[in-house]
């Protein structure tokens, strides 16, 4: 029985993580200290020809400015292989290859001087696709590594080709996994300060793995690893992320600190962070497996491309796990798998939740259901025919008999919390009468090596340290990310100890104060680190014993409990033979013994053969099952994920609530994986550099997620405990793949599977020439910021009509403008009318509703009379932003900008809505559908400020439908939209018919050749149908030749067709 | 340059600010609340959440210049004498906080829900809370907390 192990514990960091007074790494503000900035390369590939720092070097502020050649120690860092350029010298690797940084009195200042610093080129094609990048002419994009493949690992079992001739049935498939971005919320920030007692450095900031950051900051600088002092600050998420880039930001802050004497800090925006930093890799996976009629699997042959981008990084590990793991949990007698990571001018990859899994996971399980489709079973009996048992051999030729082999488990249990059978007899039955939407149901499930395995050495430290009065400090050598390890420690900690959480604090750690415990990567941290708690509590506790076991009249410790603060003899009245956790405390302290411990953890020794691929590659593994039911929109391809059941056997359970924790958060990055998260690099170039363009899940885009845990406990973990991090993040894709199969009948084979994959089979991305890349180098800001700004706040209209001029840019709720400024090198002067409470008011008459142009959109959602009146502009309005968004954005602002995907513009021309425009010389009104000229061109003057939007009350009653389609559900760029609005006589005929388009033409605009259609006749569904062939021709000559207008064309034929319907049935249904 | 009045966690403050400043860097450069985050710079994230006259708000999107009069509250504002609030306690007991990066946010715009409507359906919550993103938690627990927080017992 435990007291503390297994139970819902908060997390003992919850009080400063709900107050604001958690410090995270930009929060931290030294005594003089300076403010860093990066110059970026402005290519992603070339030579550098000459740099120029003139111009820098005298501006206000700066006080540093280094580069290649001031580097004092090792030119070169990484983890494994030396090719990281910290600062590039003469050739530039990828898009976030960092020239030169600048540290100065402010942050604006540092920027400034980075934008100044003057860098001419000589532009090389780079090579983006790894397949390329492979090929023996290719040329070397790191000559002195001799090759472009990084690595190359083998495993061979059995014979391979006796495999194929055996098998009844043989197939090849080819798997695609793009680049995954970390997307943690915090972007990364370190601060070095000199150090005058060591004479070198203390690093703070966002750090994931301290020592590895000490490692390099003391190789860069050319100083000894005890002058380097690593303090993590709190960590605002890491998954696998805050590693490497963090590094770098390491040295170059170094290094400032000390050409300056003074603490820098150095703090990245976001794009700064999706530039540099690097990604999960990219897969080609290519497999031929062969297997009899029945479903057993024979041979599989696997040739894996990895892309590692510019640098190395930790593709020699990620691709090691692939290689162990890609034939998944399933016994195969003939196995051949090849895997190498590339190097290609890409961003480059390295470690992130889940490290080489997700990908084969992807692609294996997916193969898993096609192969028992064509051998007429089902998902689970293939699983069950191949899957591993007690005793299996890997394809390691590991026997899996140190543990319990729980894959069938898994499997069972999230069939039956699920409902799986049923499920699948209740999807077939909705399919059958559901023609737009289609629901599916499916399954995955994984084998993954616990910790490091045959990666390195695989051990870690604690220390637990008891004072006087029996409270505890703990330290450990491995770092709290976010994930809850501090919590899960102190459990530990509390149960060996038998005493309460809330006596124990756990340490901010510092490298110099505890041993090097190895990175806190693989989810190791609990497996690892928690055995190193036990070994140092236990070590105490024997100290303890010895001081007060002739009180206790007991000669061993196995005759004690400890717990509730006491220690007491076991099957004995407690308050006879029992003494408080303090008393004896005092005790030994009088003793004069020592109770402070390091405790220390080398894991079980595992092997590997590299030529082979064969040997006992982790000493333990965990098995996890996850079901997904989706539905998909069959007019546009959006998928959403309803439910997804995660069963995973985690050994044994220590702190409930981390653990499910553990499981909603790796589940969600899993969905987005699967499904939303399509980091968009071309010829080197990132195109989506913000959230706003790299989409991870909202809150509306989760739905449900039910952890199973099941426990077998592990002989080597402590309590029983393995791992649980990664496992939950490295299904979904699969699940959701073989679930797509049986909602939609088809096959994929690339993730993520967006929109247009969906719907087109493929991906449709913008095309970009290489020639872009040179483009506009002198615009481009380095660190997006606001900066040159001067505002004029007139305090009423009169003043602002007085002031409005080309000199002005006109600033309301901010939404957009702001965007736009922080893109802008110029300065700019804004007029500020968002305090004019005059452009506020939205006022009802008889015949129309005037809504100022700075109401928000929040306020005009919220109107009465224009839910009444206007249901379609308080259906697409609600779909502006975020609530935060609305709550400042501006009808007027939306109106203005006229971006092609505005929400509010297609309704307000259905509803034949005008706009009011001001100036000192008079006003006018002109129709919406007239304003609007094109992408971001309206009619208004530069003198002109729009005051109004009018809209006439409708005279009829009509039907509305909207559809408005995001790639997720909620806070999108509007990727379509379709509004349609019909008046009926008692006839049922059309008498009004009204069908806007929104993000499709130039201008969201009417299509009046398709409500021609409509007008005096009835509508019916042979009539919604006719529209396909005109619209076709209309959408065609309109964009036929956009790079889009392939999916365009046809969804929004679909759309079109669907909202018609639903009118059609709003009006069956009233009748 | 402008002088400027606004109020900040029921304080007034008469602050000298860069027209190039927004909200956030008056919050957490002048004043040194640096409970609120910068996650995005674009009003996508919600990180720097904060509310203003009563209305959620990214501080990300707001120029110094616009504060004239405003009211501000922020997260060091929730906890009332040392005891935290409902709505943080149902945070903390639900597991709704892992790294705690987007915390401060999710629970400004959780606050002004609340403040207006006190037992929001599910689906009101996750339109309060659309515009935070979060990494860590799968948003589940979230959702839960704010669901207790009204919740008696």
């Amino acid at each position: 029985m435990h007291n503390m192990i297994g139970k819902k514990v908060p997390r003992i960091d919850s009080y400063e993580k709900v107050t604001g007074k958690a410090i995270y790494g930009d929060d931290i503000n030294l005594h003089g200290m300076h403010y860093a900035a990066n110059r970026y390369t402005d290519i992603p590939v070339g030579k550098i020809k000459s740099i120029d720092f003139t111009k820098a070097e005298k501006m206000d502020g700066v006080s540093a400015i280094v580069f290649y050649k001031d580097i004092p120690g090792q030119k070169r860092i990484g983890p494994i292989r030396q090719d990281h350029f910290v600062f590039v010298n003469d050739e530039v690797f990828y898009t976030g290859d960092v020239i030169a940084v600048v540290a100065a009195k402010t942050k604006e200042q540092a920027y400034a001087a980075a934008d100044a610093i003057e860098i001419e080129y000589e532009p090389i094609e780079g090579i983006f696709d790894p397949a390329e990048a492979i090929k023996p002419d290719a040329r070397l994009i790191h000559p002195d590594f001799k090759s472009n493949i990084v690595n190359h690992y083998p495993l061979i079992k059995g014979d391979i080709e006796k495999g194929f001739e055996q098998s009844e049935q043989v197939i090849e498939r080819e798997f695609r996994t793009g680049f995954h971005e970390h997307a943690y919320i915090e972007p990364e920030t370190v601060t070095a300060a000199p150090d005058p007692t060591t004479k070198g450095f203390k690093i703070y900031g966002s750090i994931q793995n301290p020592f590895t950051t000490r490692r390099m900051v003391a190789a860069f600088m050319g100083v000894d690893l005890n002058m380097v002092n690593v303090f993590s600050s709190t960590l605002g998420g890491s998954f696998g992320g805050k590693d490497d880039i963090i590094n770098c930001m390491a040295c170059r802050v170094a290094l400032l600190s000390e050409m300056t004497g003074k603490p820098v800090k150095l703090t990245y925006t976001r794009e700064e962070s999706i530039k540099e930093s690097y990604k999960r890799h990219p897969y080609i996976l290519q497999y031929k497996v062969g297997f009899n009629n029945e479903g057993k699997l024979k041979a599989m042959k696997i040739n894996i491309i990895a892309d590692s981008g510019a640098y190395s990084s930790q593709s020699f590990f990620v691709t090691w796990r692939s290689v162990v793991q890609a034939t998944g949990p399933y016994e195969v007698e003939n196995v051949q798998t090849d895997i190498r990571s590339v190097y290609t001018n890409n961003p480059y990859t390295a470690a992130f939740r889940g490290f080489g899994s997700p990908q084969i996971i992807f692609a294996q399980e997916s193969l898993m259901d096609e192969i028992a489709a064509l051998c007429n079973i089902t998902p689970l009996e293939i699983r069950r025919l191949n899957g591993f048992k007690q005793d299996s051999v890997t394809a390691s030729g590991q026997k899996l008999s140190e543990h319990t082999v729980s894959l069938q488990e898994v499997i069972d249990k999230s069939l039956e919390s699920s409902g799986y059978l049923k499920k699948l007899e209740d999807y077939k039955k909705l399919n059958e009468n559901s023609t737009r939407y289609k629901y599916g149901i499916g399954l995955a499930c994984s084998y993954r090596g616990c910790s490091l395995g045959a990666e390195g050495v695989d051990a870690t430290s604690a220390i637990v340290s008891v004072q006087g009065d029996g409270s505890v400090y703990v330290l450990a050598g491995l770092n709290e990310n976010g994930q809850g390890m501090r919590t899960t420690f102190c459990q530990i900690a509390a149960e060996m100890l038998g005493i309460n959480l809330e006596k124990i604090i756990f340490l901010e750690p510092q490298t110099a104060t505890i041993p090097d415990g190895g990175p806190t990567v693989a989810s190791r941290a609990t497996l690892t680190g928690g055995n190193a708690i036990i070994d140092a509590a236990q070590k105490i506790k024997n100290t303890i014993f010895e001081v007060i076991k002739n009180e206790l009249n007991v000669t061993s410790i196995e005759e004690t409990v400890w717990a509730n603060g006491l220690i007491s003899v076991k099957e004995t009245e407690e308050c006879l033979r029992s003494i408080p956790f303090e008393k004896a405390v005092e005790k030994s302290f009088k003793a004069g013994v020592n109770l402070s411990s390091y405790g220390w953890f080398k894991a079980p020794d595992v092997g590997w053969v590299e030529e082979t691929g064969q040997g006992n590659a982790y000493f333990t593994y965990v098995y996890g099952c996850q079901i997904a039911e989706i539905k998909v929109d069959t007019s546009t391809g959006k998928i959403d994920v309803m439910k997804i059941t995660a069963a995973h056997d985690v050994g044994k359970v220590i702190n409930r609530l981390g653990i499910e924790g553990q499981v909603y958060g790796g589940v969600a990055q899993g969905i987005g994986y699967a499904i939303l998260e399509d980091f968009n690099v071309q010829n080197g170039i990132v195109k989506s550099p913000n959230l706003d363009e790299y989409l991870v899940p909202t809150i509306k885009d989760i739905h449900k997620i039910e952890p199973i845990l099941i426990e077998n406990p592990d002989k080597y973990g402590p309590f029983g405990a393995k791992c649980i991090g990664e496992p939950t993040l490295e299904l979904a894709s699969a699940a959701i793949n073989n679930a797509m199969k049986f909602a939609v009948g088809k096959y994929f084979y690339q993730i993520p599977l967006t929109l247009e994959r969906v719907y087109l089979g493929k991906n449709l991305i913008k095309p970009s020439r290489q020639s872009e890349a040179g483009l506009n180098i002198k615009a481009r800001k380095q660190g997006p910021r606001i900066s040159g700004i001067t505002m004029v706040t007139p305090k009423n209209l009169k003043k602002a009509l007085a002031l409005v001029s080309e000199d002005y840019k006109i600033i309301s709720g901010g939404t957009d403008v702001i965007i736009e400024l922080r893109k802008c090198k110029e300065s700019s002067k804004l007029l500020n009318i968002s305090q004019l409470e005059e452009l506020k008011k939205i006022k009802k008459s008889k015949n129309e509703i005037f809504i100022g142009s700075a109401a928000s959109i929040t306020s005009i959602v919220s109107h009465k009379a224009i839910q009444k009146h206007f249901p379609l502009l308080i259906k697409t309005c609600s779909l502006i932003g975020s609530k935060q968004i609305r709550n400042r954005a501006t009808l007027g602002g939306n109106i203005v900008n006229a971006a092609p995907c505005a929400d509010s513009i297609p309704p307000l021309i259905l509803y034949d809505a005008k706009v009011l425009l001001q100036s000192k010389n008079g006003n006018r009104e002109i129709l919406i559908k007239d304003f609007v000229l094109g992408n971001y061109k309206t009619q208004i003057n530069a003198e002109e400020i729009m005051t109004a939007v009018i809209i006439p009350l409708p005279q009829q009653k009509y039907y509305h439908s909207y559809y408005q389609l995001g790639r997720r559900n909620a806070v999108n760029i509007t990727r379509m939209s379709v509004g349609a609005m019909i008046a009926f006589d008692f006839n049922k005929m059309v008498t009004d018919c009204r069908i806007v388009a929104g993000s499709l033409f130039d201008r969201s605009q009417r299509i009046y050749e398709i409500e021609e259609l409509f007008t005096g006749k009835k509508l019916t569904e042979e009539l919604i149908n006719n529209i396909e062939e005109p619209l076709l021709k209309i959408i065609d000559n309109a964009i036929g030749k956009r790079w889009s207008s392939e999916y365009k064309t046809p969804v929004f034929i679909n759309l079109c067709k669907d909202v018609l319907r639903e009118i059609k049935e709003k009006l069956e249904i009233r009748n | 340059m402008a002088e400027i009045t606004l109020t900040v966690n029921n304080k007034i403050h008469q602050i000298e600010v860069d027209d190039s400043w927004r909200l956030i860097d008056v919050l957490r450069e002048q004043l040194g609340l640096t409970g609120t985050k910068e996650g995005c710079g674009i009003g996508e994230c919600g990180a720097c959440t904060v509310i203003m006259n009563g209305e959620a708000v990214c501080s990300c999107l707001i120029l110094a210049g616009q504060l004239k009069d405003a009211k501000i509250e922020t997260i060091e504002n929730i906890e009332k004498d040392h005891l935290l609030s409902r709505l943080q306690q149902m945070f903390v007991e639900h597991g709704a906080i892992q790294c705690g990066f987007c915390t401060p946010g999710m629970l400004m715009s959780a606050k002004a829900l609340l403040d207006k409507n006190p037992n929001p359906e599910e689906d009101e919550i996750k339109e309060a809370l659309e515009g935070n993103l979060c990494r860590c938690t799968g948003y589940i627990p979230i959702v839960n907390a704010v669901k207790a927080v009204n919740v008696s017992g």
